[in-house]
């Protein structure tokens, strides 16, 4: 199987860096835990505006109806820059909405108007940052609702141990669409949940391994640069080490959704929990090479530190995953 | 409306650049090629322009086989089709031969417009817009930080140390813009996938009737003497203060002709 990514598909990613480093998203981030939405709301429009929102949402409803591939693609640039939000929700929502048959809110997500949000129980049992998102979409069983403020139907917010993630109960709503599609809708929204958020993590590791080099090169102590030290040094190369061989993983599983092959589930759980490990070995090697700096809430770092310990376990813990691997190993059916 | 815009592909410029010993020209492999940053203004600017007046905007580059990566990403960008002017014959041409190059292809491919940036991180000239004029023999307007076009008018504004000028001329011109007249935009997925069908017209030397004895490094008009690699930043001084920290300070810029 040939992994490497096609000259657009970089192009796209290479373009999605651009915009997201000249955007200042750290400060973005910092604003969502702040309650200021707005500029992480600006900021979705003009990812839209490349097409980011659109790629899970049909063409007749004005999405690009691209791949899981284009997906992985985006996705690890957006965890790459730490982009807050229901980023990884409101394309789940899209899916679920296409696949039920509810096609209310298609257009303005594939445009970036709105951001939805979605639970999947029982992996994904809590909606994120329902509080910027309308929609705010329930499955339970077979049954899909939308629940929203108006409704009363929603709680308070959780804290996350990511500040700039907060976690909301849903229960009740009005039901929209019922029946085996809204399940299998479901199933399908959450391999690619799945898929996305370990892609985040694989960038999110990426953008760890480049502070922690660069505080490396900059940093002198005992007269030289701390990167010469070999402890240092060995540190790095294990997270360059680690990311490098969940990358495959990741790819192979986008495909596998891709093609609807029967061991997707086993695939995408494989390269959530590969993500995972590389993206926390990125976090605790940054954290350590950067010192006492890296704990501090000035340092940019703290964000992915966060955002990596929070991503581990949304959308299907390590546990729930690998349980999910295992499962497929032993020829029993992978549920969600 | 018919409307040109030129882009040129030049090492990144976070890259160590560096000239081939053997013929003194810029060594164009061992480094990745990225536009030329200034170009960037120059099609966000065409691409604007078309979007207003409708109308259709052309690439045109002049370089090696691997510029096609940057036609690639100006296509992305939303231009229409490319001209990609690549011939051995070129390698080593000066801005004079370039101009002589490229206005033969612009007679060939006709234009309303052609657009520029204001010069090129590489080579730094910042001439070709006026010479492609006066080879062609349209009006030239150059710097501009804002473009209108009404009609067969075109009117910018001119930046200069005192503000601007107002220049107005009919087309067909030539235009060079600066950066900070627009934002250009990023390439989306639409037009990323877009780009890949979209025509670029290859041609050589022969193609575009430019006589090869007027181009390249033997025919060149300015000549490459010699080069030195620049040397190594030299280590500060630190100066420790004993009381007497500002007076060094001032005898330090008094040396350099500061005060």
């Amino acid at each position: 199987m040939r992994f490497a990514l096609s000259a657009e598909r970089l192009a796209f990613a290479a373009s999605l860096h651009d915009l997201l480093a000249a955007a200042d998203t750290p400060a973005v981030a910092r604003g969502f835990a702040a309650g200021d939405y707005e500029p992480g709301r600006t900021l979705w429009k003009r990812l839209a505006e490349l097409g980011v929102a659109a790629l899970t949402v049909p063409e007749r409803w004005g999405g690009l109806d691209a791949g899981p591939v284009d997906v992985v693609v985006a996705f690890e640039e957006l965890g790459h820059h730490a982009v807050p939000g229901p980023v990884v929700e409101s394309a789940a929502a899209a899916i679920v909405l296409a696949e039920s048959g509810v096609t209310t809110w298609l257009t303005d997500l594939a445009r970036g108007e709105v951001m939805a949000s979605v639970a999947l129980p029982p992996h994904v049992p809590y909606a994120l940052d329902a509080s910027v998102a309308a929609p705010v979409l329930a499955v339970e069983h077979d049954a899909l609702s939308r629940v929203d403020a108006t409704g009363g139907a929603r709680s308070a917010a959780m804290s996350s141990v990511d500040p700039a993630r907060r976690l909301f109960t849903v229960t009740g709503g009005e039901v929209l669409a019922r029946g085996e599609e809204v399940r299998r809708a479901a199933a399908h929204a959450f391999e690619l949940g799945a898929l996305a958020t370990a892609a985040q993590m694989l960038g999110a590791g990426r953008a760890l391994l480049e502070m922690a080099t660069g505080h490396a090169k900059a940093r002198v102590q005992f007269g030289r640069p701390v990167g010469s030290f070999q402890a240092v040094k060995h540190r790095l190369a294990d997270v360059y080490v680690a990311l490098e061989l969940a990358r495959p993983l990741l790819f192979g599983a986008a495909i596998a959704v891709a093609d609807r092959s029967e061991a997707a589930a086993r695939d995408v759980s494989a390269a959530k929990v590969a993500c995972a490990e590389a993206a926390y070995r990125a976090a605790r090697a940054a954290l350590q090479v950067h010192g006492a700096v890296g704990y501090t809430r000035e340092c940019d770092l703290g964000l992915w530190l966060t955002k990596v310990r929070a991503l581990m376990s949304a959308w299907g813990t390590g546990t729930v995953h690998r349980a999910r691997v295992r499962a497929a190993l032993a020829g029993r059916e992978v549920r969600r | 409306m018919n409307i040109v815009v030129c882009v040129k592909q030049v090492p990144d410029t976070w890259a160590e650049r560096k000239l081939r010993s053997e013929d003194k020209t810029l060594d164009r492999e061992s480094v990745d090629g990225v536009i030329n940053e200034l170009d960037e203004y120059a099609i966000e600017e065409s691409l604007r322009i078309k979007e207003a007046h409708d109308g259709e905007v052309t690439v045109l580059t002049m370089g090696p086989e691997k510029a096609a990566e940057s036609i690639r990403k100006a296509l992305s960008m939303g231009a229409d089709k490319a001209v990609h002017l690549v011939d051995d014959a070129l390698h080593g041409s000066d801005v004079l031969q370039t101009s002589y190059a490229m206005a033969q292809v612009l007679r060939k491919i006709g234009f309303d417009v052609v657009i520029l940036g204001s010069e090129s991180t590489d080579a730094r000239m910042g001439a070709l817009a006026a010479m492609l004029a006066e080879r062609l023999g349209v009006a030239q307007l150059s710097l501009a930080n804002k473009v209108e076009i009404d009609g067969g008018t075109i009117r910018t504004q001119r930046v200069a140390d005192y503000g601007f000028d107002r220049v107005e001329a009919s087309l067909p011109a030539v235009v060079s813009v600066v950066e900070k007249i627009n934002e250009p935009r990023y390439p989306s997925f639409k037009g990323i996938m877009a780009a890949k069908k979209k025509p670029v017209d290859k041609l050589g030397v022969a193609d575009a009737d430019i006589d090869a004895a007027k181009v390249g490094l033997t025919g060149a008009a300015t000549e490459v003497v010699d080069f030195v690699a620049a040397p190594p930043r030299e280590k500060g001084t630190i100066v420790k203060d004993e009381g007497d920290g500002g007076q060094k300070v001032a005898e330090f810029l008094a040396s350099k002709k500061f005060i």
